[in-house]
């Protein structure tokens, strides 16, 4: 096995790699021929294989890892040589390989995204039954896998890019996968236009990358990393004005007096976080992630909550080398987390979309991992990642069953999936009902289960952490000391937030009475009897072009295809979090040992503790702060168990009452779109319509019109020579061979006139077929021989200041003679008649 | 012996009668007769510039001993032939179509 694999060339990756895209193009070409079985199976044994060959390559560098005392292992495969650019520094060659990787941190990736990705892939063959693109699905959710797989598995960044455009396609794909409604496809579009703003960032990231560091590989970057903070001012990058240029003329108030610039490291990390927020739906770019649950449920819990939206995460992880050498560029990562993480949960609080709830969970939980890789924790913000993965999955997945039983009642997609309809639903989804409870419970800290150690993890290290720049530079900047226990405050609050919105949402949707009965249409059955007795698995045959008029089923119970990846997931979501446990519970953190290698290099010498990296106060501050996190979680939990169960929502509806305004600004998301429609996207609007009137009036009707008449009138006279009677066309052949005859028939006296230096000119004579000359050099009319001769040059002296005419003769073999005269005059010289 | 002078006064004066035949006559069969009198006007020059000229062989030069007017003329004949073989199946066709052979009423291209 070691021999067919060798670790330089590990060909296992081929099988990791292909099999989901061999799954796309079989189900995207033949799938409407092959039918559903087939689309099903295909979709499921490639996914299926490919987590196979996941987990061995897993073992095998686990194996490697243990062989070679914990260094940075890597099994590498080069695919192909893609292309070459050239570097900043001496114009060194850059190769740009296509090569995967498999390290410590991807191989997590990897694992995580075939495995959940196949259970999720196992739930969308029962959920997505019956829809008239079920190949299609597949076929993109395939497709999704493979980029996805080629982002975290490639071994540069320019095959990243192609692996993160590729998921980002395969998001648009799915979330306007039902087309046909317009917010669907307007959702889509949102959702590929922020990544796009997103992508500007990665793409200069890319640039300033190759410029400062001569390599876009892993190995090279971190090879070339210390050029990112060379001091003097020519290895800083600036900002103002852009690139050193200068001002001049009108514009030169815009030139300052000393140029604004940052290092090169502080531009790369920015802009990679500019990439990252699009991608990771993170301010200012998160807007598109609760739009984007107009896809599919399973598609939101594979893309949006699972892999994709982690890839930012991910990228500040395998980069944390670069993200550390910039301090400031730290600082601004944590505050974006912590701001979205609040902000994000501020608006779950309030919504009644049981999917919008999640997303808007998501993004708040996209903040805690930026905020945990923000203050250096980069082992604790991919942990949370890993968790997340589980507990987020098993919670769409379980509103996905929510739905699909609500859907078989209500059949409407809206009222479907509105919380404030459902209740109750613990006695006809025991399944869905537990599985969702266990994620639940790991989402908002439950004691032991993997939320909790995740975002304790990152709120603890939030408090103590201190990053500093490792090399010490003169520019270098220091984090003010209070931000450690701002950011933690406010991930506390959001932490409340957390367990508040999702025990209202848990509360919400099971317990209690059921709401949807006189939604839509009449029951089947008096209420009563139907609470005592009647069994939802006896109707799962529902068919979901009913007659509406007629009474609906109970919600039932979803099939084990969808119920047995929610229970897998919810098993994982309680006990994941002992790969990592706080608190001392093991001697040493699985988690972090497995990791260490691959942030050693980045966090050594720059992620310090506060107080002057003072190590017991931080082992001193574990409890109190992990105490603070238990309690979050009960103030949130018993927060909403006495808003939603104790006093059945009156005091929720009282608070709403009491602060109209505030309820509606949440409600409204806090009219963040609305702020964007008015700025950003009205100023494109504008732009567009400024560009539209150009278009009209100085493209259509100066450049196109004029043109097509100028060419129209030419046409409408030259129309009156197209006799079409042939002897017409015949007589102007005639004519044309005369002149073409005429000009071959005369001689051509030609000359050109160079100067030759020393104030002699040399005259040459243009050569023809028979030509003899005659020249007459003093221009007094009288050749200087009386018969022609070949010599077709004449030298001249002529001084400054003076005339020289000088007569040429041009006999050809008819005998006929032209005669032109040639004036040289200085110093206006050389003169020439060709 | 006649002088090649005579021959090629003769072969410009059927070229000049067949272009201005071609010009002037509107009747597309007549113009077919006019090209094909140009074509043998030509065919008269090459021949008589045959007989006259010379063919050089190591150097000597020996008169009328080169056949390459000749064989131009020949190979004139077979083009002249496949030419009036497709002209007058246009002409057919056209009269087909326009019941009538006069070239300037056959001007569906005009203008």
């Amino acid at each position: 096995m070691f021999s067919l694999f060798p670790a330089h060339d590990y060909a296992l990756i081929a099988v990791i790699l292909g099999m989901p895209l061999l799954g796309a193009f079989v189900n995207g070409i033949w799938g409407k021929r092959l039918g559903d079985a087939a689309v099903k199976l295909m979709a499921l044994v490639a996914l299926g294989v490919s987590f196979a060959a996941a987990v061995v390559a897993f073992i095998m560098l686990a194996d490697h890892v243990g062989a070679e005392k914990n260094e940075h292992v890597k099994l590498t495969w080069t695919a192909w040589e893609w292309m070459h650019t050239t570097g900043g520094y001496g114009g060194s060659n850059v190769p740009i390989d296509v090569t995967f990787s498999i390290d410590a941190l991807n191989g997590v990736m990897m694992l995580v995204i075939t495995g959940v990705g196949f259970l999720i892939h196992l739930y969308a063959t029962s959920y997505m039954e019956g829809d008239p693109g079920y190949a299609r699905f597949f076929a993109y959710l395939n497709l999704f896998v493979f980029a996805m797989l080629v982002l975290v598995l490639g071994d540069n960044l320019p095959l990243l890019f192609v692996g993160w455009e590729g998921v980002g396609l395969c998001s648009y794909l799915l979330i306007g996968f039902w087309y046909e409604n317009p917010a669907n496809a307007a959702a889509g579009k949102k959702a590929f236009i922020a990544n796009r703003i997103g992508d500007f960032g990665l793409l200069c990231a890319m640039f300033l990358l190759a410029h400062y560091t001569d390599s876009l590989d892993w190995n090279g970057i971190a090879r070339g990393a210390h050029n990112l903070i060379l001091p003097g001012e020519p290895y800083r990058v600036y900002v103002w004005p852009l690139g050193n240029g200068q001002y001049t003329g009108l514009l030169k108030f815009l030139q300052p007096a000393h140029p604004v610039t940052i290092s090169a490291a502080t531009a790369v990390g920015l802009a990679l976080l500019l990439g990252c927020t699009g991608k990771s739906a993170q301010i200012p770019l998160y807007v598109w992630l609760p739009d984007a649950m107009a896809g599919p449920t399973p598609v939101s819990a594979l893309i949006h909550a699972a892999t994709m939206v982690t890839a930012g995460v991910y990228l500040i992880c395998r980069l944390s080398f670069v993200f550390v050498l910039s301090p400031f560029v730290m600082m601004v990562v944590a505050i974006v987390g912590a701001a979205t993480a609040l902000l994000a949960a501020s608006i779950a609080l309030v919504q009644n979309d049981i999917k919008k709830v999640l997303a808007y969970s998501t993004v708040s939980q996209l903040g805690f991992m930026f905020l945990g890789v923000g203050v250096g924790a980069f082992t604790a913000g991919f942990f949370h990642v890993f968790t997340h993965a589980f507990f987020k999955a098993c919670l769409f997945l379980g509103a996905g069953s929510v739905i699909h039983a609500m859907h078989a009642r209500i059949h409407d997609d809206t009222a479907a999936q509105d919380v404030r309809l459902m209740g109750g639903l613990r006695k006809w989804l025991p399944i869905t009902h537990w599985t969702f409870a266990a994620a639940t419970a790991a989402i908002i800290g439950l004691p032991l289960t993997s939320g909790f150690f995740s975002k304790d993890e990152i709120l603890y290290r939030a408090f103590v952490d201190h990053t500093v720049s490792p090399i010490t530079a003169a520019h270098s900047y220091e984090p003010p000391p209070w931000i450690g226990p701002t950011l933690f405050w406010v991930a506390f609050v959001a932490a409340v937030m957390t367990a508040f919105y999702m025990c209202r949402l848990y509360f919400l949707t099971f317990w209690g009475d059921f709401k949807g009965w006189t939604v839509g249409r009449p029951s089947l059955l008096a209420k009563e009897e139907l609470e005592h007795g009647a069994n939802g698995h006896d109707h799962a045959d529902h068919e979901h072009h009913e007659d509406l008029t007629t009474p609906g089923y109970p919600p039932h119970e979803s099939p084990w295809q969808m119920t047995v990846p929610l229970v897998v997931l919810a098993v994982f979501a309680l006990i994941a979090g002992f790969l990592n446990p706080g608190f001392h519970i093991v001697r040493e953190k699985p988690m972090d040992h497995w990791l260490e290698p691959v942030f050693k290099a980045a966090t050594e010498h720059a992620v310090l503790f506060g107080h002057g990296n003072d190590e017991a106060w931080a082992e001193h501050m574990e409890l109190p702060l992990g105490l603070c996190g238990i309690a979050a979680f009960l103030i949130g939990t018993g927060l909403a168990y006495y808003f939603y169960v104790a006093k059945k929502g009156e005091p929720a509806k009282r608070a709403a009452e009491a602060m109209p305004a505030l309820h509606q600004l949440l409600l409204d998301k806090w009219r963040v779109d609305e702020f964007y429609d008015a700025t950003v996207i009205a100023a494109v609007d504008s732009l567009a319509d400024t560009s539209a009137i150009v278009d009209k009036n100085v493209v259509d009707a100066i450049l196109a019109r004029l043109t097509s008449t100028i060419v129209a009138t030419a046409g409408t006279l030259l129309r009156a020579v197209q006799t079409g009677v042939v002897q017409v066309y015949a007589a102007t052949m005639v004519v044309g061979i005369a002149l073409i005859a005429w000009f071959f028939a005369a001689p051509h006296a030609s000359y050109t006139v160079v100067d030759d230096g020393n104030d002699d000119y040399v005259v040459t004579a243009a050569p023809g077929v028979g030509y003899g000359y005659r020249w007459d050099s003093d221009g007094d009319g009288t050749p200087d021989k009386a018969s022609f001769g070949p010599d077709s040059t004449l030298k001249l002296h002529v001084v400054p200041g003076k005339d020289v005419t000088v007569n040429l003769e041009v006999k050809n073999t008819f005998g006929l003679v032209k005669k032109t005269a040639i004036h040289v005059t200085r110093p206006n010289a050389p003169v020439s008649s060709l | 012996m006649i002088p090649v002078e005579s021959y090629i006064a003769l072969s410009a004066l059927l070229f000049v009668i067949g272009g201005i035949g071609f010009l002037v006559r509107r009747n597309v069969l007549v113009t077919l007769m006019s090209i094909e009198i140009m074509l043998n006007a030509a065919n008269l020059a090459l021949v008589a510039f045959n007989r006259s000229g010379f063919a050089h062989v190591d150097g000597q030069a020996f008169a009328g001993a080169s056949h390459t007017g000749q064989l131009f003329a020949f190979f004139i004949i077979a083009a002249e032939a496949a030419e009036v073989a497709v002209g007058l199946a246009i002409v057919l066709s056209l009269y087909r179509l326009r019941r009538t052979v006069r070239s300037d009423e056959a001007d569906l291209l005009r203008n």
